[in-house]
């Protein structure tokens, strides 16, 4: 299963931890949306790429 | 086949509307969850215990990682790990909200 | 054939984020539909909104929340109908029916 783990903010330690147990043993990618200019092209490619996404706060 | 969504609440502001949210989806005829985090709840209210209460009837169920929301309104207790084990099992992970 | 892509706006902070995610999606031939519910009904009042609704396939707003916010629910936002102030049913229909889901 492919996991795409987006950041809506920089990740707590709690979210690193549960993305640490959600992703284990799968195939796991991630995307930062804070910064200045996101690129949303490439994002929906990964969305569309991934089995499930998980929009993190 | 039914699927298996996790609403998790970190924010006090978007709390009881995260509940609402859940509470709708399993009257859609979902395995509908929810999870308490980071805070401890004001004493809820009658309209938000029913709608905890409806969560329940409906097969789901409402978590909280805070002992004292298990103790002053009665949410199941569940641990970060507990909790990331059971996010594997979704078919929707929620992150309602923002971060306080 | 072209996915589907289901977004549920939950907080208010997020419309760049929902209009890039929206134009990239259509311009790959994505069916987009978003809904917004609690604080995120608040963006049914800003400037882009009425854009969004012309560029996504199916938008819709949690009447209840919008009402909760304080905004008058005969005060339907521009770009929408009366049918488009909707229930969390609309959230249940991106699940159910989109193949790709995502949270802002």
């Amino acid at each position: 299963m492919k996991i795409l783990n987006v950041y809506r903010t920089a990740p707590t330690a709690d979210v690193k931890k549960l993305v640490e147990i959600v992703s284990e043993g799968r195939e796991a990618s991630s995307f930062d949306l804070n910064v200045d200019a996101p690129d949303y092209d490439k994002l929906v490619d990964m969305v569309l790429a991934a089995d499930k996404t998980i929009c993190w706060w | 086949m039914s699927k298996k969504v996790c609403f998790m609440l970190v924010h006090p502001d978007y709390t009881l509307d995260g509940l609402r949210s859940c509470l709708g989806l399993a009257v859609e005829n979902m395995y509908s969850y929810a999870v308490v985090m980071n805070q401890t709840l004001a004493p809820l209210d009658d309209y938000n215990k029913e709608n905890i209460d409806w969560i329940r009837d409906m097969e789901g169920e409402v978590y909280s990682t805070v002992p004292a929301n298990c103790e002053n309104e009665g949410l199941e207790p569940i641990t970060l790990e507990e909790l990331g084990q059971k996010l594997r099992d979704m078919d929707v992970i929620v992150p309602y909200g923002m971060m306080p | 054939m072209a996915k589907s892509l289901g977004i549920f706006v939950t907080s208010a902070k997020n419309m760049k984020h929902i209009m890039g995610v929206t134009k990239a999606a259509k311009a790959k031939g994505c069916k987009v539909k978003i809904f917004f519910t609690w604080q995120g009904t608040r963006l049914a009042k800003t400037a882009e909104f009425p854009e969004l609704c012309k560029i996504a396939d199916d938008v819709s707003i949690c009447a209840d929340s919008y009402k909760k916010c304080g905004f008058d629910a005969a005060d339907i936002p521009q770009g929408l109908t009366d049918k488009e102030m909707a229930t969390q049913a609309q959230h249940g229909g991106i699940i159910e029916d989109y193949d790709c889901y995502m949270t802002l």
